[in-house]
């Protein structure tokens, strides 16, 4: 028989870099990994046998991952750049994929026709283009691809046992393992060991009549017989991904990984967590979901046994959370750790071939005459055409997944930035962006400058970041009050991380970016806002780094290339062979096992048709569910949930179309009402859950109560409101509430200020600091301080002044010690205090201790994260004493201190209080800081609290603030000794600046109110303003 | 076949090493510096001539002066004469310069030069002057330092004259100095006016930069304020500005800008209540809004722990004397209003209503809260809000307080 090219191969990969090769230059960018690959492949261009690398967690080694996809980038990024380098990859992987799965269908079928149709099928398989185009999982796929490829040597090794094919195998191996570590570890359990037994089958059954005569003795016998070839292929596959990549090993030994587990959506229950189902169940099974019961059917026969029992532990390991089973067989750990999604992306590629054989059946084989011949000619071109239409219409749903639902920010013009990093010696200390989602791997691949932050999880090493389960610090409000507790203690210490700037490409940060000190430098011209600290020092010149040995940088930056050379010799022969046809080449022995498919079973057509109607009842229910659920005004409960999260996305004028059309509020009004309603949680609030209860309803108006949590960057606000529902021909609307109808005396208004500038360095040049530019720092003074115990939390508390002439920021920070003088630990003030102060200001402050000295206190962090209960320190000794050391420096911006106290009054409910705005700045939040005092007016406690809405320009703002009892709090020490300023000794300062000090003005300004434990109260005021003018 | 070409190429691969050195029979050489002088001055081209009897490679000369040791090599004159020359950095430091002749790690030679500053050539004046702000009055001052240094930047030799001189608005006062440990300084006292102190200094005949010190101005002292506005009827809606005089130090200054001024309300209710101004030109000016009942405000302002000013006070009378409320559609809807203000106006909107319901046995429901729109407001109380009942409902607003005990039914 002449060897003909094979058309539909042919076809596949034309088909296959035509539609993949164009369609990743719109998606690979908004995956998930493709550019933590790049950030890796430029750590390779830069230095390449170097594995520190300081741009991302402090620093972190690259020998937590393969290397070989980035190394292949950084090297091809000298031709054309890291994209181009990332895109040849891509489409080296897309070919590798397709000839791939067509060597795989061959040796599982033996017939060329089938692997054709099986080439076809994987260029349109929904995994595949998950994998690549959503996930981005560069070395992943590359690794699954060349493992694909590997397997029919391996089985030609084992059944014929030529050397020729040892080496082809092993060298494919090695490639596979230095792209990826997971995949050859399970391929090999998952893959190759169904192969090798596969291999013996086939050699067992050429030793008996048929597969009937096949009896477990034979097989066994042949097991022995081909016993060396499985162990030496064995011990040569685990010598070679322990070898291949054994700086990785020693790595993962020597930093195990102690990060908390991090929640991942392949490991939800998928049917509580329906999004996650259709990403990880729903899309990568796609059709093979109808043609199930023949996979099942097909694997389970003798032949395919292993792969049968593979393929259905990769099916039930796949389901994630929604059964008990995968966790029970992974064990805890490894659950926690691996992603679930990998599962059920093997499970697809090893169906792969059997629905290749499926589709050749149903288009030209048996199951095409026995459909035609029980159902009519007919119905075999409506069922063909479903299931191709089906399998069409999955590539485009999850080709078109990332543009209609965006799981990252709309793309971020990086230049801005990296001129910002690049200029003026602003990388001499670390950046952190907040909102950019994975494009900050983009970000650091362009730039020197280092960022406390990373995105790749396993390998970060600040305990900050391990005991949190918090993907990046960079997109923490998705992770609710945990993220936002991880992201405010950067934002505390950040002279610990010599973090300066922040980009912000998010405003949702802005407020509790301006709490803990920091301020607005300036907008760039993509829109990024920058935020600097004052009194962070820059980055030492001398950085720690974690050194490991000559030879596993050389092993680390010569074996992966080496492999892929290796490989490449050694099969070059073969491929160039097979691929002109150049020689006639004898034919393999599992092209001989080429079945006759001449009789489909019955009974299986009739279980698959009733399998697959199950499978349409199941998707008719659950898009009914989803439908029921997302039609907004089909009942009072959905026109609640749909006019908060209308309110939630600031979709005013479709909230607008759920008010009742009758209550006579017209769109203008109403978005005018709700443009000048501003606050915490009209701007920087994201909704965490929603509680409607519905009462009263009759079958035109009900009653709701919606009870909200949301997440705001400063603490969790619960709100409830009360809303009147209302059926009007057939719809359910919400009647409009009322606005607050307050109006200002007048439209004009005049105010005189003080406003300041500083120059920074006033003559152009590059050097460090020009002594002549180098501004005073503003003097403070302390004028209380004290440690106080409360609630089983030690505080440091106090009060202080900024008793120079010009406005300062503060910066303070406290040290605990014990009755040795051993520290214990030291933390700022973070949001209990006014960081910025004019000349004469006062200002108390609170310091609580948050537990960064985390080794010693990592058993006992709480699961969850909650800013208002925050994980104080465990202290081993009790502290005693203290040490206070604040640093002023002179402040430009966020001065506005016109917030007045316009009326007070005690009732049942607390304090009752007006806050009245007399300047021209809207103010977005508004914070009290409450003092309490004893008799003697001595400082006992500083409380805060937020008012939830804003202040606007000469109007007013209730609150509420209930004060605590203070019974039961303790002062350990109260003392001005070791309080410092600048780093002077404060006591100079007051004797030198305030020597005659008028004490009595502390008493004067305070609220004479007898609570428990206390006798005055002070409500300070410190106003964010969002958009300043 | 391939295989084993492959691992032996390997293994030649890794057996290649370079190869061991043999040690040389060590000379060592007779050698004896060629006199010379043991003074230099800065910026001389210096060289040290030895005469030795065998010229071998590796004597070297070691050389070290404050800034650190270099290794040079020699260069040969003639047969028996070895020469080092100094390289500038070395010539050019001021100071003791020691150097040794070395072979290997033997010392076989070693002595000292001095160099002094150069001062023929120009001077130069490195000058600081700190801190940049200092606060009027008696005990502050700004220090001026200056370190001349020859064109090298050696620093000149202790007992150089310098000249300082310092201006202060239509003083320049200058005065003679000397160095001393290579520097010369001088305090500048804070003046009790406030203002800018410019420095500069001479020496040699070359004169420094201009420097400067900012004197600002001392605490704040006791001061006067005064409240102010359109009317003095309590309607919730006008604004009481209230404004300090110029507020200014012992030293008869006026305090800096921005300097911040609580001004400290207790209304009669002893509530304390604060609004908060900045000066400018040493006025500060702050502004609250009128309260929105009778009340009597005493005020005072406070520059906190330095100054406080008079209490001055200022009483609200009441503008609204009463409001009407009507009940409608079984109670439930309560119409407030109109509220009338001293002239029989309509109040502006916004005046704040509080309605706290009690039930039949006096415990507290809830408090309802609204403004006035128009001169009137209204408040509704569906049935899923309150059922129905006997309720007691006590209505709040510009101080004056409303009680009705209404049965509130569904028609």
């Amino acid at each position: 028989m002449k060897k003909k090219t094979n058309t539909l191969l042919i076809l596949a990969l034309i088909v296959g870099l035509a539609f993949h090769g164009s369609a990743i230059f719109f998606t690979l960018e908004y995956t998930y990994d493709a550019l933590i690959h790049l950030f890796f492949a430029d750590h390779y261009a830069d230095s390449w046998f170097d594995p520190w690398e300081y741009r991302w967690y402090t620093g972190f080694t690259v020998q937590s991952y393969p290397p070989l996809v980035h190394q292949v980038i950084g090297i091809l990024s000298y031709i054309g750049g890291l994209k181009f380098g990332m895109y040849t990859v891509a489409l080296i992987a897309i070919v590798l994929f397709i000839t791939g799965a067509y060597r795989y269908t061959l040796l599982m079928t033996g017939s060329r026709r089938i692997a054709g149709y099986g080439a076809v099928l994987a260029v349109f398989s929904s995994t595949f283009v998950e994998t690549l185009h959503i996930f981005g999982q560069l070395p992943s796929v590359s690794a699954l691809s060349i493992l694909l490829h590997s397997m029919t040597e391996i089985y030609l090794w084992i059944k014929t046992g030529k050397t020729r094919y040892f080496f082809t195998s092993a060298s494919m191996l090695a490639v596979t393992v230095t792209s990826h570590h997971v995949t050859p570890l399970f391929g090999m359990v998952f893959f190759i060991a169904p192969l090798i037994g596969m291999a013996v089958m086939d050699a067992s059954r050429e030793k008996v009549d048929s597969y009937k005569a096949l009896s477990f003795k034979v097989f066994w016998a042949t097991t022995l017989q081909h016993f060396w070839r499985i162990a030496k292929f064995g011990f040569t596959g685990i010598f070679l991904l322990v070898f291949c990549i054994f700086p990785y090993w020693y790595n993962s030994k020597r930093n195990p990984i102690t990060q908390v587990s991090i929640p991942h959506g392949s490991r939800d229950n998928f049917l509580e967590i329906t999004s996650s189902g259709l990403v990880f169940f729903i899309i990568p099974w796609g059709v093979f979901l109808f043609v199930l019961p023949y996979f099942f059917y097909r694997y389970f026969s003798k032949r395919y046994i292993f792969f049968g029992l593979s393929f259905t532990l990769l099916t039930i390991l796949g389901t994630g959370g929604t059964t008990p089973i995968p966790l029970m067989m992974l064990g805890e750990t490894a659950f926690n750790i691996l992603t679930l999604d990998r599962f059920t992306l093997w499970a697809t590629i090893m169906a792969l071939p059997i629905f290749a054989e499926f589709g050749y059946r149903m288009v030209e084989g048996d199951l095409k005459t026995l459909v035609q011949q029980k159902f009519g000619a007919v119905y075999h071109r409506v069922l063909g055409g479903l299931i191709a239409g089906g399998m069409l219409f999955m590539v485009l749903f999850t080709m078109t997944l990332g543009y209609f639902r965006p799981s990252q920010p709309a793309k971020i013009k990086m230049l801005p930035i990296v001129n910002f990093l690049g200029a003026d010696s602003h990388d001499a200390w670390r950046y952190l962006p907040l909102g950019f989602g994975d494009q900050m791997a983009w970000l650091s691949a362009q730039t020197k400058a280092m960022t406390v932050d990373g995105n790749y999880h396993s390998a970060r090493r600040l305990p900050e970041l391990t005991t949190r389960a918090i993907e990046r610090i960079e997109n923490s409000k998705f992770r609710g009050v945990e993220g936002i507790g991880s992201l405010q203690q950067f934002l505390t210490v950040p002279e610990k991380y010599n973090l300066k700037y922040i980009f912000s490409n998010d405003k949702f940060y802005d407020p509790i970016l301006y709490y803990c000190g920091w301020q607005r430098l300036q907008q760039l011209e993509n829109g990024i806002m920058v935020w600097e600290k004052l009194n962070v020092a820059p980055i030492p010149q001398i950085m720690p780094k974690q050194d490991v040995p000559t030879i596993m940088k050389i092993m680390w930056g010569i074996i992966p290339l080496s492999t892929v050379l290796i490989a490449f010799f050694i099969n070059i022969q073969m491929i160039w062979v097979r691929l002109l046809k150049s020689r006639k080449i004898e034919e393999h022995s599992f092209r001989k096992l080429e079945l006759p498919y001449n009789k489909f079973p019955r009974k299986l057509l009739i279980f698959s048709h009733f399998w697959a109607f199950i499978v349409l009842l199941c998707l008719a229910y659950g898009i009914y569910l989803f439908y029921i659920k997302n039609v907004a005004q089909h009942s009072a409960n959905n026109v609640v949930e749909s006019y908060y999260d209308a309110l939630d996305f600031k979709e005013f004028s479709r909230a607008h179309s759920y008010l009742d059309p009758e209550s006579n509020v017209t769109i203008a009004q109403y978005m005018l009402e709700v443009s000048v309603t501003d606050g915490i949680l009209s701007s920087y609030a994201k909704m965490d859950s929603l509680g409607i209860e519905i009462y009263d309803e009759t079958k035109n108006s009900a009653k709701a109560k919606v009870a909200t949590r949301w997440i705001t960057p400063l603490e969790n606000v619960f709100h409830n409101d009360y809303h009147e529902l209302v059926k009007k021909d057939n719809k359910w609307y919400i009647k409009p509430s009322k606005f607050d109808n307050d109006i200002p005396p007048d439209q004009l208004f005049t105010a005189n200020s003080t406003t300041y500038y500083n120059h920074g360095r006033r003559k152009i040049t590059t050097q460090e600091t020009y002594h002549e530019d180098v501004l005073k720092q503003p003097v403070l003074e302390i004028l209380s301080a004290k440690l106080v115990k409360y609630k089983g939390q030690y505080s440091v508390i106090g009060e202080l002044q900024n008793v120079d002439n010009t406005p300062a920021d503060v910066v303070i920070k406290a040290t605990l010690y014990n009755d040795l003088n051993k520290e214990l630990a030291n933390y700022n003030a973070k949001h209990q205090i006014k960081h910025k102060l004019m000349p004469k200001e006062t200002t108390t402050f609170k310091i609580n201790f948050e537990g960064i000295a985390w080794s010693s206190t990592k058993d006992t962090l709480p699961p969850t994260f909650d800013p208002d209960q925050f994980t104080p320190v465990s202290f081993e000794e009790q502290p005693t004493k203290f040490n206070l050391q604040s640093a002023g420096n002179i402040a430009n911006t966020d001065l506005y201190k016109h917030v007045a106290l316009q009326d007070l009054e005690y009732t049942e409910q607390g304090f009752n209080g007006v806050l009245f705005n007399s300047g021209v700045q809207e103010v977005t939040i508004p914070q009290l800081i409450v003092s309490y005092y004893d008799s003697d007016n001595k400082l006992l406690w500083v409380d805060h609290k937020f008012v939830p809405e804003g202040v606007r320009i000469q109007r007013k703002q209730f609150f509420n603030y209930k004060p605590l009892e203070l019974d039961s709090l303790e002062i350990i020490n109260s003392s001005l000794d070791n309080c410092f300023v600048n780093g002077l000794p404060n006591k100079a300062i007051a004797d030198k600046i305030f020597p005659n000090r008028k004490l009595i003005h502390g008493k004067q300004q305070t609220q004479p109110f007898k609570g428990k434990g206390y006798d005055y109260l002070k409500f300070e005021i410190n106003s964010y303003i969002g958009n300043p003018k | 076949m391939r295989i084993k070409i492959l691992i032996v190429l390997t293994l030649i691969l890794v057996s290649c090493s370079s190869k061991e050195e043999k040690l040389k029979p060590i000379i060592e050489p007779q050698i004896e510096l060629v006199p010379l002088t043991n003074n230099f001055i800065a910026g001389d081209t210096i060289s040290l001539l030895f005469k030795t009897d065998t010229v071998v490679s590796n004597l070297k000369l070691r050389l070290k002066n404050a800034f650190g040791n270099v290794l040079l090599n020699h260069l040969k004159i003639n047969s028996d004469i070895i020469a080092f020359k100094f390289p500038m950095s070395y010539s050019r430091l001021a100071g003791p310069c020691h150097w040794k002749v070395i072979q290997e790690e033997k010392t076989l030679l070693k002595g000292k030069l001095n160099i002094s500053t150069n001062k023929a050539k120009e001077t130069h004046i490195e000058s600081y002057f700190g801190p940049r702000s200092v606060t009027a009055g008696y005990n502050d001052y700004s220090m001026l330092t200056i370190a001349p240094t020859d064109v090298y930047d050696n620093p000149l030799d202790d007992q150089t004259p310098v000249t300082v001189k310092y201006q202060f608005l239509e003083n320049i006062s200058e005065l003679n100095i000397e160095t001393k440990n290579f520097i010369a300084w001088y305090n500048v006292r804070a003046t009790t006016k406030s203002g800018r102190i410019l420095v500069s200094s001479e020496c040699n005949s070359t004169t420094s930069k201009e420097l400067t010190t900012i004197v600002y101005p001392s605490n704040a002292t006791g001061f006067s304020i005064s409240a102010s506005s359109a009317h003095n009827f309590a309607d919730g809606n006008q604004i009481l500005t209230l404004k300090s005089d110029i507020i200014k130090d012992e030293f008869d200054n006026v305090v800096s800008d921005g300097t911040l001024v609580t001004f400290v309300i207790r209304n009669e209710k002893n509530a304390h209540l604060y609004t908060i101004g900045t000066t400018l030109g040493g006025i500060a000016e702050a502004r609250t809004l009128h309260p929105d009942k009778a009340s009597r405000w005493e005020i005072q302002a406070f520059v906190t722990g330095a100054a406080e000013s008079n209490v001055t006070e200022f009483s609200f009378t009441p503008a609204i004397k009463d409001y009407p409320v009507y009940f409608s559609k079984g109670n439930r809807n309560i119409d407030i209003g109109p509220f009338e203000s001293f002239m029989k106006q309509l109040v502006p909107d916004g005046i704040l209503l509080q309605l706290d319901i009690y039930d039949e046995n006096g415990a507290f429901i809830e408090t309802k809260k609204t403004t006035t729109k128009d001169g009137v407001c209204n408040i509704f109380l569906g049935e899923y809000f309150l059922p129905s009942g006997t309720y007691t409902l006590k209505f709040k607003a510009a101080g004056i307080s409303k009680e009705f005990t209404k049965n509130i039914h569904d028609n």
